[in-house]
Formats: structure tokens, C-alpha cells, sequence
């Protein structure tokens, strides 16, 4: 049975769940539902939670775990001689995995099956001609593996099949038999929803873990690979191809605060000015006009971004500024990349800081102006420090977007990693080589490629630290409205 | 036939608080939200060094009235005000009036204590501030500890200058908002329900100090408890649905009302 099939099963056992849950809780209070602790729709939730959810989970955690346990099972048949040189086991797997997928697709009954499993090189044809295309000839263990995958796979999707109907109907049953007058169905469906809440509140927690730990545990083979002094202290990024690189990476964390300075130098003051415009100054009918205008920028994607800054930013200020200044002549520049970011973050500042702005109470613009207080002391004055903390959030939230953003750097100020105070020089940021090194030529295991994961850890750090300092900032200028 | 009786009386007791010196004068004013008329044609004179207290049910006017007094209005954009209305005989919605100093001469009172998010000190030097009052920071320190003393509030608050205002209970939080109110020396206090969010206990205190700044200022205050009005004033206007039905004398109006529309509402027939 696929998958989809026993989730409509699942479902539909569920949703006969509910309706017996109903029914038994309203035979149970001998017609007059009042009687009943709980309402009878409890009753049936109750019902309907108990089946579906534990059956869901395990069906959850089989398809988790399956795969993992049979390729234990089946690695034991390849051997070294399988594996071709300068591959690993891991590709090998899955050169199984394509043939045991490939066999499913071909529709063989058992005798078709047997033949073809003593025959690779007929096996090969057959699955060349069903469109699976395989690097090499199919040796006889790969073939036996592949056969043995298939059987323990179709085994073990029955099964779980069966477990999890079992574990739907058992659900059910136990559920069911619980029904009396005094059950607290109401109570036991509201304790169940908050576990679900809890779970799936968790997740994103645990996530973020997974997220650290891969990060971790790849930067700490990079370590290995090439000693942390040389990447935190050395100042040149040369990666080579054929090892001996350099990976300082200052070049690259100065390029990110440059870029990112610029960008906020322009969102900032932009957008706070046109938050105070657009909250406190602009009529009704002006404000339904440019708020959705401004908000078009939010909606731009950032590559759209980049052609912006690659076709016309970049030459304009070339042409305008970095060649009469005798500054630079290349159309890749930390200005460029810097100024089109700025643009893209406007929206974000101004919209933050606007929705902000508008929640400090009127009673306290009302004060400033019963004072004799123009519009803009009382904009400096009352509303700004009484907004500080939600502002200070949004700009923290425009700086991680402007250190987290690739696409508009790589086209606007290029991937040369420099250490240069000339704003009309090209340089280059962390997220731009995670990207090239990523997805460059060299081997996985080499530090050209595993310094990527270095650089998002101390990508992670660094945002991580903004996040800290603007708590420490909130917290400190926090003042209370009411 | 009720509404000639009404405007005669009116004229009868104003002829009274005439016999002060008038402070603010309101001749035939409007008031207009959008298409809704909420004040109808009111004439009224505000006398100086006087308590002067607005009674009525709620919506009948009385703040709209009260705001029209200083322009807060003017922050509003569907409303429209017309009739003139002048301070010291000067109209104060003339063109060449600027609203914000004229605020500056009328201070406000809210009904909500709204102390800015900023220290005790910061609040009362404000208007001070904006205004360019003092001339060093002694004079501020000077005028901070007048005003707090005057609103009764300095021995509470003497140590913890630098404490956030919004730190203070409901009732210190009213008096610091009058204490900043008078530190910019307005000639008039407008005060909009100003102990509705208080208890009684703070509620005496802010009376007491109403009483006392009559020494000083023209106070005006809005409420919607009639033994406030009777206690803190000494002369009465009672508005009702947008019109004045009556003016004068706090001791009359309580007593001897000559309008049965005020005699109702005192009395608590309507309201």
C-alpha cells in the first residue's frame, strides 16, 4: 500500500473515530446530552485524536527509519571490489537504491525478476531502456543488493502497513471503550492538543539545533584539515585548487561589514524618515497610497536586485563618481552592492518602524501637543524614545537580511576578496563564498570546500551576537507606555 | 420655548461671573465632527484665578468644548470648529495665532495619566525645554522643583528624580502630568476628567491641588462627578447634547437650578 493510500486511510478510521465517539457518548447519556461531562463533539475529537495521531507518528517515524536500517542491512553485500576507484560506499548505495527503483518501474513478475537478477548485463540494458541510466556496468553484488533491497523494502512497506492500521484501529477501540457519562473528554482532548502544541513547538527548536550541530561538526573536520589560527588571523583569501590555499577569513568578514554598513547607512535614516512621515505626518488617503508603493520594494526578488545594481548602479556610479575621483574603474563595487542592498532594506525599516511608531498611544502625542510641543519635538522627543526598542528590532532585522544576502553582492560588487577601505573597489562577502566554494569543482572532503561551513558558523555567531547586543539594547532603553 | 428660557438664564449668570475679570470668551461656537454637529452655539466666559467645572452626561460636549479651548482640535483632521473664541481678547483660532504657543499659554490635563517614557525630572523639564523657559540648569533644576511642589508630588519623588515617570502609581502619575503641565506657567489649566482613572484617596489629593492652583491659574476642568464639581468649583456650566443649558454660579447651579433639564440631571433623572 503506498503512502498516500494509508494516510487516507488513517484519515478515514479517524473520521469513523469521531462520528462512533459521537454516537457512543450520546448512547451513553441514555439520550438527554446534558447528562454527559463533556459535549458529544469532544467525545468524538477525543476518539479521532487517539486514532489518528499515534498512527500518524509511527507511520512518521517507520518512514524515518527504514531506509537507514535496510541499507545496515544490505551494505554487508557489497564488497571492495564493488566499489569503483575514487568512489565511495555511499555512491554505491545509491547506484542500489536506483536499480532497486529501476527494477519497481520495469513490472516483472517473480520468474522475470529471478532471470534478470543472474543476468547483469541484461538487467542493464532493460533499465537503460526504462530511462534509469547507470554510470557503469552493473556488477553481480551491486545486482544481488539491489534484489535484496527491493524484497526487504516491499516486506517492510507491508508491515508498516499493518502496524500502523493496527495502531490506528487500537487507538480507536481503547478510546472508544473509555466512553462513559463521567468521561472528561473535554479535558483530555484540551490536554492532548497542548502536547501537540508543545511538539510542534519543538521542532523549530529542535531544528535550530540540527542546524548547529551539522554546522559544528563540518567546521570541526575543516579544523582539522587546516589550523583555526591561519583562518581567523591570516589576512589574504587564496583558495587554490590543488591545496596549499590560503582561507583568512578577514578579507571576507570585512567585505560583509562594509557591504552591510553602506546598505544601512542608506535604509536606515531613509526609512525611519519615511516611517515618521507616513505615521505621523501624512493624511489618510496619502498613507493608503505610498504604504503599499513603498511595500512593492519588500517584494522584489533579490536577484531582480542584483540586475538592478550589475546594469545600472554599477556603471552610473563608475562613470559618475569612481572614475573622476580616480578611484576605481570597474563597475563592481562595494558602493554598488551596498546601495542597491540599502534600497531593498527600505521597506523593511520603514514598514517595521511605521507599524511601531503607530502603536505608541495617542495619549502621549496628546501631552507633547498639550504642552505646546510642535509635531517634530514631539516626534524626537516622546515618539522615537518610546519606539526605540521596536526600531532598534527592525534595524537588527535589516542588518541580518544585509549580512545574510548573496545574490545582490555577487553581481553588484563582484568576488574578488580584498581588504580595502576604498569604497569603489570590488570586494566580496562571507555568503558569497559559501556559495562558490560549495559549489566549485573540488572534492567534498577537501578544506577548500569545508572552509563553506566554517564561514556559516561564524556567519551564525555573528548574527547571533547582533541578536545578543540588541537585547542588551531593548532591555536597557525598554520604556514602558503605560 | 425651553431653549429662550435656557439662553436667558445663561445671560442672567453670566452678567455674575462678568463681575471677574474674564479670562477666555466664547461667542457662537460650532463644533462639527465630520457631519455630526457636536457643539451648538455656545457663549461662555471663563473667569481668571476661577475653577470653572463642565458638567453633563457623557457625549454632551464637554471635552470637545474643553479641546476647542487650547486647539487640540486641530489634530483632528474630520473635525471643524467655528465661532470665535478669545483669550485675553485676542482669538485664538486668528490665522496669525500659532497654535503651539498658544497651547503653551493653555495647558491640558488628560483623563489618562500619560507621563512620557522618560525620568520623573525629564518630564516636568520638557515644557521647559521646548519653550526655552530657563536659562541655565540651575533655573531648570529650580523650575522642576516649583512645579513638582506645587503638585504636591516633591516629597514623594525628591530622591528618585532620575526614575522613570511611567514607575509612579495612577495618582502620583496624574500629579506628575500637572506638575509638567504647570511648569511651562500657562495662564489657563485645562483639566479633561482628570481623576477618572484614579482612587479616592489620590483623587483628594489632585482636588486639594486644583484648589490650590486657582491661586494661580484659571483652571477649567471637565467631570463627570457632580460632588467633584460642587467641591473644586466656583462656577458650573452643564452641557447637554451639544447645547449649554446652563452657566453660573457653582453654589446656584447645585441649588437653585433655573433650568429643569439641569435640575434633572443633578438630581440624576437624566444623565
Amino acid at each position: 500500500m503506498t503512502v498516500s493510500l494509508l494516510l487516507v486511510v488513517v484519515c478515514a478510521i479517524a473520521a469513523a473515530g469521531y462520528l462512533l465517539g459521537r454516537s457512543r457518548a450520546r448512547a451513553a447519556s441514555g439520550g438527554d446530552t446534558r447528562k454527559l461531562h463533556s459535549l458529544i463533539g469532544y467525545h468524538g475529537q477525543s476518539v479521532l485524536l487517539f486514532s489518528a495521531v499515534p498512527a500518524l507518528i509511527l507511520m512518521g517515524a517507520w518512514l524515518i527509519l527504514q531506509p537507514m536500517l535496510i541499507e545496515g542491512r544490505v551494505a554487508g553485500q557489497i564488497t571492495a571490489a564493488d566499489i569503483p576507484e575514487g568512489g565511495s560506499p555511499a555512491l554505491v548505495m545509491s547506484d542500489v537504491r536506483r536499480i532497486a527503483e529501476g527494477l519497481d518501474l520495469l513490472g516483472l513478475d517473480a520468474g522475470e525478476m529471478a532471470a534478470l537478477g543472474a543476468d547483469p548485463a541484461q538487467a542493464g540494458a532493460r533499465l537503460a531502456q526504462a530511462g534509469i541510466a547507470l554510470g557503469s556496468e552493473i556488477r553481480p553484488n551491486v545486482l544481488a543488493a539491489a534484489l535484496d533491497y527491493r524484497r526487504i523494502a516491499d516486506g517492510a512497506g507491508l508491515a508498516m502497513t499493518v502496524a500502523v492500521i493496527a495502531a490506528a484501529l487500537a487507538g480507536l477501540a481503547l478510546s472508544l471503550r473509555r466512553i462513559t457519562a463521567d468521561y472528561r473528554a473535554r479535558n483530555v482532548s484540551e490536554r492532548f492538543v497542548l502536547v501537540l502544541f508543545i511538539a510542534s513547538s519543538l521542532v523549530a527548536v529542535l531544528t535550530t539545533f540540527g542546524i548547529v550541530a551539522s554546522l559544528v561538526v563540518e567546521s570541526v573536520h575543516f579544523f582539522r584539515l587546516y589550523p583555526a589560527r591561519d583562518f581567523f588571523f591570516s589576512l589574504t583569501w587564496n583558495p587554490q585548487f590543488r591545496g596549499g590555499s590560503d582561507l583568512g577569513i578577514w578579507p571576507l568578514l570585512w567585505g560583509t561589514m562594509y557591504v552591510s554598513l553602506v546598505a544601512l547607512l542608506l535604509a536606515v535614516p531613509v526609512g525611519l524618515m519615511s516611517a515618521i512621515y507616513l505615521s505621523e505626518y501624512a493624511s489618510g488617503r496619502m498613507r493608503a497610497m505610498v504604504k503599499p508603493a513603498i511595500e512593492i520594494l519588500a517584494g522584489i526578488p533579490t536577484i531582480v536586485y542584483g540586475l538592478f545594481a550589475l546594469v545600472t548602479v554599477g556603471p552610473f556610479l563608475r562613470d559618475w563618481f569612481a572614475q573622476p575621483m580616480g578611484l576605481g574603474s570597474g563597475s563592481s563595487s562595494v558602493m554598488t552592492a551596498g546601495l542597491v542592498m540599502g534600497i531593498m532594506l527600505i521597506p523593511f525599516v520603514s514598514s517595521l518602524s511605521d507599524d511601531i511608531i503607530n502603536a505608541v498611544p495617542q495619549s502621549l502625542r496628546d501631552g507633547s501637543f498639550g504642552l505646546g510641543a510642535t509635531r517634530s519635538e514631539t516626534v524626537r522627543q516622546v515618539i522615537l524614545p518610546a519606539a526605540l526598542p521596536g526600531i532598534v528590532g527592525a534595524i537588527l532585522l535589516a542588518a541580518s537580511r544585509a549580512i545574510g544576502e548573496t545574490m545582490i553582492v555577487v553581481m553588484g560588487a563582484g568576488a574578488a576578496a580584498k581588504l580595502d577601505l576604498n569604497p569603489f573597489e570590488a570586494m566580496t562577502t562571507i555568503t558569497v563564498k559559501i556559495v562558490s566554494q560549495l559549489t566549485g569543482d573540488t572534492e567534498f572532503a577537501s578544506p577548500e570546500t569545508l572552509v563553506a561551513f566554517a564561514l556559516g558558523m561564524c556567519l551564525f555567531v555573528f548574527t547571533l551576537g547582533l541578536n545578543v547586543i540588541a537585547l542588551y539594547v531593548v532591555r536597557k532603553y525598554r520604556e514602558q507606555y503605560e | 420655548m425651553k431653549e429662550k428660557d435656557g439662553m436667558n438664564v445663561m445671560r442672567e449668570s453670566a452678567a455674575d461671573i462678568a463681575a471677574a475679570s474674564v479670562k477666555i470668551a466664547a461667542r457662537g461656537v460650532q463644533v462639527f465632527y465630520g457631519d455630526t454637529h457636536a457643539i451648538k452655539d455656545v457663549d461662555v466666559d471663563i473667569a481668571d484665578r476661577t475653577v470653572t467645572a463642565f458638567i453633563g452626561p457623557s457625549g454632551c460636549g464637554k471635552s470637545t468644548f474643553l479641546r476647542c479651548l487650547n486647539r487640540m482640535n486641530d489634530t483632528i483632521d474630520i473635525c471643524r470648529v467655528e465661532g470665535r473664541i478669545t483669550l485675553d481678547g485676542e482669538d485664538i483660532y486668528d490665522r496669525r495665532v500659532d497654535p503651539v504657543q498658544l497651547r503653551a499659554k493653555v495647558g491640558m490635563v488628560f483623563q489618562k495619566p500619560n507621563p512620557f517614557p522618560k525620568s520623573i525630572y525629564d518630564n516636568v523639564a520638557y515644557g521647559p525645554r521646548i519653550h526655552g523657559l530657563t536659562r541655565n540648569r540651575a533655573e531648570l533644576d529650580e523650575v522642576v522643583e516649583q512645579s513638582l511642589r506645587r503638585a504636591a508630588l516633591w516629597n514623594e519623588v525628591k530622591d528618585r528624580l532620575q526614575a522613570p515617570g511611567t514607575g509612579l502609581s495612577g495618582g502620583q502619575q496624574q500629579r506628575l502630568c500637572i506638575a509638567r503641565a504647570i511648569a511651562t506657567s500657562p495662564e489657563v489649566l485645562l483639566m479633561d476628567e482628570p481623576c477618572s482613572a484614579l482612587d479616592p484617596i489620590a483623587t483628594a489629593q489632585v482636588e486639594e491641588l486644583i484648589d490650590e492652583l486657582r491661586a494661580n491659574f484659571s483652571v477649567v476642568i471637565v467631570t463627570h462627578s457632580m460632588q467633584q464639581a460642587a467641591r473644586v468649583s466656583q462656577n458650573t456650566a452643564f452641557f447637554h447634547l451639544g447645547n449649554l443649558v446652563e452657566y453660573g454660579q457653582t453654589a446656584q447651579i447645585f441649588t437653585t437650578p433655573r433650568d429643569p433639564r439641569t435640575e434633572s440631571y443633578i438630581s440624576g433623572r437624566i444623565g
